[in-house]
């Protein structure tokens, strides 16, 4: 039986954190989770202490990238097989974690769950970096992903210790398109997201700009150049 | 040809356009070996992508220079790449300085954490 680790970074959410974790508990018992809290100002240690939740509390602020990270690098280290992104607002909905789990298993590295596969991608503001981000992708390696910065992934045990180790493996759309050109197999699953309930979004148009252009000419520019190295799997490392 | 128009002599061009394109390349090889982040290596492409359009296209600085009436053509140049480097300068400083702030908070937890685990343990051993 192949082991799943759902890692939740979570940067001050006390108000959508415990109702998350405790939902996804509820509907998906058999896997495992781990909350990452990335240094938040607010209790959202405190709460998931409260509450008994596995978490791993980092005591100083490292970015999403950072928190995604030591996810990633705590199941390579207990050897899980599989890891799942999945944010601490309520967005993502546990329903779809064994569907995607199958997919992955019917042979991936990566698979998306993608709010536009089936669904058309409606054409407003909000979407443009969407396009924009899915244009580049397709021009720099021919793949069509449909929802590129999608937050919720999930990665095999190679891309799991691969992420775990490097440097410039942020869960951003650039390591999407650096590691399709490398030859790593995506998939996308359609599913539904919720939209965030309680506190506010990260995301405010001039950030949004900034992301967007961050990843335009990362994918654009910079990928072509990386080199790839090959994993050793931690098991194997420590030895 | 438009090229070669320019009051700057070829041999100053071709040092330049060197110079730019050797700066980009020791830029990607880093990014290649992945030995800085891809968000600090984006300024320094760009800069390297301005200098190679600088010297590809000197007549900007020249018009520029006419626009606004700098008395010399080298002023214009130095004025803008000292100040893209004191914004970068700038921007370097804020970086440091969260380091700093986050590098002493780990190190006063990591004290704090040993402090809180050595009192416990004694207190144990008094117990027994």
């Amino acid at each position: 039986m192949s082991k799943l680790l759902i890692v939740i970074p979570a940067y001050n959410e006390e108000d959508n954190i415990v109702r998350v974790v405790k939902n996804l508990k509820y509907c998906c018992p058999q896997y495992d989770y781990v909350v990452v809290n990335d240094g938040s100002r607010d209790r959202t240690a405190a709460l998931c202490r409260a509450c008994g939740f596995n978490l791993i509390d980092l005591p100083v602020n490292l970015g999403l990238s950072g928190a995604f990270q030591t996810g990633l690098r705590y199941a390579a280290e207990q050897g899980y097989d599989y890891a799942l992104q999945f944010d601490a607002d309520g967005q993502h909905m546990p329903e779809y974690i064994q569907p995607m789990l199958e997919l992955m298993q019917s042979g991936a590295d990566i698979v998306i769950g993608s709010r536009f596969v089936t669904k058309k991608k409606p054409k407003t503001l909000r979407m443009l970096g969407n396009y924009l981000i899915s244009w580049a992708i397709r021009l720099t390696t021919g793949k069509v992903i449909c929802d590129p910065t999608s937050g919720m992934r999930m990665f095999n045990k190679r891309m799991v210790n691969e992420f775990a180790l490097n440097l410039n493996y942020g869960p951003e759309p650039d390591t999407i398109s650096y590691l399709i050109k490398n030859g790593a197999v995506v998939k996308e699953l359609q599913v539904e997201m919720q939209e965030r309930t309680a506190g506010s979004s990260y995301l405010n148009l001039t950030r949004s700009a900034e992301y967007m252009f961050k990843m335009g000419m990362s994918i654009l520019l910079i990928q072509w150049f990386r080199k790839r190295e090959p994993v050793t799997f931690y098991p194997e490392r420590r030895l | 040809m438009f090229f070669f128009s320019s009051l700057l002599p070829f041999p100053i061009r071709v040092l330049l356009i060197l110079g730019s394109l050797a700066t980009a390349v020791f830029i990607l090889n880093h990014v290649r070996k992945a030995k800085v982040q891809i968000e600090d290596s984006l300024f320094w492409l760009i800069f390297s992508g301005f200098l190679l359009f600088l010297s590809l296209f000197p007549e900007v600085i020249s018009w520029i220079s006419h626009w606004f009436g700098f008395i010399s053509e080298t002023n214009v140049v130095f004025l803008i790449i000292i100040f893209l480097l004191l914004i970068k300068l700038f921007f370097n400083s804020i970086r440091i300085s969260q380091l700093d702030a986050k590098l002493r908070s780990l190190a006063q937890r990591m004290a704090l954490d040993e402090q809180l685990e050595s009192t416990a343990s004694s207190k144990n051993k008094e117990k027994k």
